[in-house]
């Protein structure tokens, strides 16, 4: 019973239903001839939390697949690996730079993550990269950040 | 104005050369991510959509609409020549577009989709120019209750078509509300659930949810288990279908087309139901249902045509209501917002120039697509050649360019990471993301019109079923929500394919 998915989705959004009822009262609800901040929130909670409780008494019920086994027989260690990339991505952007961390992104996913023969990889990430920030900076004038190379790209 | 005026005015707009460059890109764009597996209308449509603001609206907006009817033509492509949806509304078109392929007739197969996709394009068209006119002369007598109520209505037919549970699909919608509350209120001007982020205050961005939601997490689910792509490798000639095959497929054409258009209009509807209902109708009207699955040009002819008529029926609510029917128009509600338009029934009294050029550039942009989809075949299908381990990196660069550029916030792009595994995660455990996405884009609107509304009547909730439009709406909604305890209505629900 523990093991199983659907209750542990139910759950999950049970929790999140109950904080939007408390959120949505304590922002306040206002009257019914003048709702308040809080008052769409307070009753989308409710409705979030009965949703939930169904998806649980159907859980329950009829039961559901396991957590293991939504993961069974994939190859999930490249999702985690590829939501960690962009993660990092995300935090050496604007300090790095675009051409920067857009190479190494595109280098790391296509020599160890999901492998191409090395030279296309390089060819692939040394054109998209460059190719998409000319396209960028020069024809669409949106600024992409230029971190360590400012210098020379200025 | 009358409606051969207005298209007079609509070309003369459509024509500038600028447009026609826009909606060449778009065309061209729709047609490519129709193609490529993994990248669908949406991720591509989110991903343009900070490219518009560098043109005239209607040019954005030409775009935008292009990319979306042109990804419906590029879906078959890969349907029938790799037996890989290219997106979602070309999936039934692989059972027997990619069976007469390995026959040796994909040019055949490719020929009646193109064709039978101009056709239906055209009539959709040719309706939305009749129809949106006098839908706008009624949407102007609706207030705040009328929009509340089809919204409502609008949110759960979605959550009705949508795949598995429906109350998975109305907690989807539920939080996609909820999202679309954060950041300022608008009348009190109080931050909600912003947590003491600034970033938040603005509420989130659109682009970086639906590129989460839709881009990233198709990655995610693509890369946990191999992507095997077979091309079909004989040479691919004689497009134009023979008078045997015209035979066969012209009534399913205007069935799907008349299926398609009025499944596009409907709240909560698109295309990709309605080429499953195509499908179905013309397996069940064939004297011979045997050959489908096995090769039936009908069964690629249909589900086409019905899957470009509900591209054009879509426009009709979000050019005459201002309410985004799926979750593509909602992007296209996006872009007008972005411009600072409002589609809705006065869009065609003051901005008739916007209006009437978008339906000419579609008239185009049909034209052109078939003249990218017939005699450039070849090129597509060394598209296709293209390994999934090279694509995916670029798409996710893509993803985060374009997600960057929308706001030009890393913050964005944080939110579009947290999307992409909630939207993996979402698909593991069976939640759709459509519901939340639509519910996003109409949550402040919702709450806008209930609030109004509550203000309206002092209180009294009365008033959502003392109108009639509105009462209406309530009412379907309610028939909505209750049909699944219809054993009947309960299992022809659980055939229902996914959308968008």
């Amino acid at each position: 019973m523990l093991r199983n998915s659907e209750l542990w989705g139910g759950l999950f959004w049970l929790l999140i239903g109950g904080f939007v009822v408390w959120a949505g009262h304590d922002m306040g609800l206002g009257r019914l001839n003048e709702p308040g901040p809080g008052f769409a929130f307070y009753w989308i909670g409710l409705l979030m939390c009965a949703l939930s409780l169904s998806v649980i008494g159907q859980a329950l019920v009829a039961g559901g697949p396991s957590l293991s086994m939504l993961w069974a027989g994939t190859r999930w260690p490249k999702v985690f690996i590829v939501v960690a990339l962009l993660l990092a991505y995300g935090v050496g952007f604007e300090a790095i730079g675009f051409i920067p961390c857009t190479l190494a992104l595109l280098l790391v996913l296509m020599w160890f993550v999901d492998p191409v023969d090395w030279r296309v990889a390089l060819l692939v990430a040394f054109i998209a990269t460059f190719g998409v920030w000319a396209a960028m900076t020069k024809w669409l004038k949106i600024q992409l950040p230029a971190g360590v190379l400012e210098g020379f790209l200025r | 104005m009358d409606i051969i005026a207005g298209l007079g005015q609509g070309f003369a707009v459509a024509l500038q050369p600028i447009n026609l460059l826009y909606c060449f890109i778009g065309v061209f764009v729709g047609t490519l991510v129709g193609v490529l597996p993994g990248i669908g209308p949406v991720s591509a449509m989110s991903l343009l959509l900070p490219v518009t603001l560098s043109g005239t609206p209607e040019s954005g907006i030409i775009m935008m609409a292009g990319i979306y009817y042109g990804s419906m033509y590029g879906g078959s492509t890969t349907s029938i020549l790799v037996n890989i949806p290219g997106e979602a509304a070309s999936v039934v078109t692989c059972l027997d577009g990619h069976a007469m392929a390995k026959q040796g007739r994909a040019g055949p197969a490719l020929g009646i989709a193109a064709l039978g996709s101009f056709a239906a394009g055209t009539f959709a068209l040719i309706a939305l120019m009749l129809v949106a006119p006098a839908l706008a002369r009624v949407a102007i007598a609706f207030g705040p209750p009328e929009y509340f109520s089809l919204m409502v209505l609008g949110l759960t037919v979605l959550s009705f078509l949508s795949q598995g549970s429906m109350a998975k699909s109305l907690l989807m919608a539920a939080i996609g509300i909820l999202l679309g509350l954060i950041g300022i209120d608008q009348i009190t001007a109080q931050p909600r659930l912003t947590f003491g982020r600034l970033e938040l205050l603005d509420g989130i961005g659109l682009v970086p949810i639906v590129m989460g939601l839709f881009g990233v997490a198709e990655i995610l689910s693509n890369l946990e288990q191999e992507l095997k792509r077979e091309v079909i490798k004989a040479r691919i000639g004689g497009l134009w279908p023979s008078l045997q095959d015209w035979s066969a497929s012209k009534w399913a054409i205007v069935r799907g087309t008349l299926l398609g258009f009025f499944l596009g209009i409907l709240p909560g509807g698109g295309a990709v139901i309605a080429s499953f209902a195509s499908y179905a109708i013309e397996k069940k009207v064939s004297k011979t249902p045997e050959r489908f699955g096995h090769g039936a040009i009908e069964g690629v002819a249909g589900p086409e045509a019905a899957n470009n008529a509900a591209a054009g029926g879509a426009f009709i609510p979000l050019m005459t209501l201002g309410i985004p029917p799926n979750v593509v128009m909602a992007l296209l509600l996006g872009a007008f917002i972005i411009h600072g338009l409002q589609p809705g029934p006065l869009l065609m009294t003051q901005r008739p120039d916007l209006f009437w050029g978008i339906v000419a550039s579609m008239y185009i942009g049909n034209a052109m697509l078939l003249v990218l989809n017939m005699p450039l075949i070849g090129m597509w299908v060394q598209v296709l050649k293209l390994p999934y381990r090279i694509l995916f990196p670029l798409i996710l660069m893509f993803c985060i360019v374009g997600v960057f550029a929308s706001g030009n916030a890393v913050f964005d792009v944080f939110v579009m990471v947290v999307f992409g595994v909630l939207g993996y995660l979402m698909r593991k455990f069976g939640y759709e993301p459509a519901p939340l996405v639509l519910a996003f884009v109409l949550g402040p609107m919702l709450e806008n019109n209930l609030r109004k509304s509550l203000i309206l009547s002092h209180g009294d909730f009365q008033i959502f079923v003392a109108r009639p439009i509105s009462a209406v709406c309530l009412v379907l909604a309610g028939a909505a929500l209750t049909a699944p305890l219809l054993p009947a209505l309960a299992r022809r629900r659980a055939a229902l394919p996914l959308e968008p």
